[in-house]
């Protein structure tokens, strides 16, 4: 899985974190080697660089108690706390009012849980990203596509191409491999929706239509992480909260079909025929 | 002039007091500590302020790299503390894989105490502050 994926699950995780448990009021994670893997909205990316700096500070010297597994500081004002989970650190400001068995139970079961959940997905995703060897940019948002759409499957169409003009016997154009993005499911309801549409970021409808030129895109191929894959008819997301955030709406039909729930990621490129 | 006497001996008998208080609160630490020592599951501790620093830990092959710890904690304390609004730091547990480090700044003195991972820090807290 895309190190950006992996991140985008972890912001997210640790935005609702905060919704649910207001009192705290910092939440980052950084791995061993010190590199951010997510914060949350709150938390200036500087201040988190100088937290790992002083961090490091004492990993360094802490051979001695055989590595750090958590740092707890206890101020007047506010409470920090930093717990390793796996290979990441978890660091959490809390007010010096907060309620820590709830701000504990919170944080200790459902970053773990979101950490294993990703880890089941797909192993080692922390490792730094290996060469791509398929077509398959993986990214959520659709911001991101843009960038992808325009290099992304140049080098693997080429050794595609080469290996086609060999033969040289088909004489049809080769159109780009379908582009696989991932989403996180998103619920959609309501009398008039329909049960077999889902529903993307309009950008990436766009985009996937100036690939594709003359091809017109109605339906999907959606397909979990267990294996199951299904065929939808596509639509551009109508609320405005949704757009940009990698997200997929997607009908409760669908998703007992697929097996999966809200929240959930999924594979999804276009039908191109 | 006989007011000036009489203001004089106002302030020495004001100060007096309070050394014999500083004095006292010192060997008061040291005597708790020194008990702390004996509690269940700890190791040492290390008692530093900005004239003296006293040592004592069970195995003393690692009084380097504790002391070294000690340092960075106090530092990493400061650190956090600015970043994050922190106020004035009570305490600080470093828990590690086999040892762990509760690290109290009080007044001038900056306090360590070392244990084992199993052994109650909120009890050795709460002796510390008896002092």
């Amino acid at each position: 899985m895309d190190n950006e994926v992996y991140s985008f699950a972890l912001k997210n995780t640790l935005n609702e974190i905060q919704n649910i448990c207001p009192d705290i009021k910092n939440a980052f994670m950084f791995r061993e080697d010190g590199e951010i893997i997510a914060g949350d909205k709150n938390t200036p990316e500087e201040n988190i660089v100088h937290a790992i700096d002083a961090f490091d500070g004492v990993t360094e010297k802490a051979e001695a108690i055989g590595g750090v597994e958590s740092i707890i500081l206890e101020g007047n004002k506010n409470r920090i706390s930093v717990s390793r989970m796996n290979e990441l650190y978890l660091v959490t400001v809390t007010s010096r009012k907060a309620d820590m068995n709830y701000v504990n139970t919170v944080t200790r079961v459902l970053v773990p849980t979101i950490l294993k959940l990703l880890d089941k997905i797909n192993p080692a995703p922390l490792k730094s990203a290996p060469p791509k060897l398929e077509v398959e940019p993986q990214i959520p948002i659709a911001k991101h596509v843009e960038k992808q759409l325009e290099e992304p499957i140049e080098e693997p169409r080429m050794e595609e191409r080469k290996e086609q003009k060999e033969p040289e016997v088909k004489p049809e154009p080769v159109l780009p491999e379908p582009l696989v993005n991932q989403f996180i499911v998103e619920n959609i309801g309501g009398l008039l929706v329909p049960t077999d549409t889902v529903r993307i970021d309009n950008d990436l409808l766009l985009q996937w239509q100036e690939l594709y030129q003359d091809r017109k895109i109605e339906e999907v191929e959606i397909e979990t992480f267990g294996g199951k894959s299904i065929r939808s008819k596509i639509k551009p997301i109508k609320d405005s909260k949704y757009e940009g955030k990698g997200i997929i709406q997607m009908p409760e039909k669908i998703q007992s079909t697929l097996e999966i729930k809200k929240g959930e990621l999924v594979r999804v490129k276009p039908v191109i025929e | 002039m006989v007011k000036k006497k009489k203001s004089i001996q106002e302030v020495t008998t004001v100060t007096e007091p309070i050394a014999v208080e500083e004095t006292t609160y010192e060997n008061d630490l040291r005597t708790n500590l020194e008990e702390i020592k004996n509690c269940d599951g700890v190791i040492g501790y290390i008692l530093r302020n900005s004239s003296s620093a006293s040592i004592d830990l069970k195995d003393p092959t690692r009084i380097i790299d504790f002391a070294i710890l000690s340092s960075s904690t106090f530092d990493a304390i400061r650190d956090f503390s600015e970043l994050f609004d922190l106020g004035d730091v009570n305490h600080a547990i470093v828990e590690g894989q086999k040892v762990k480090i509760l690290s109290i700044a009080i007044d001038e003195n900056k306090i360590s105490v070392f244990m084992e991972k199993n052994a109650d820090a909120e009890k050795i807290l709460k002796k510390m502050h008896m002092t």
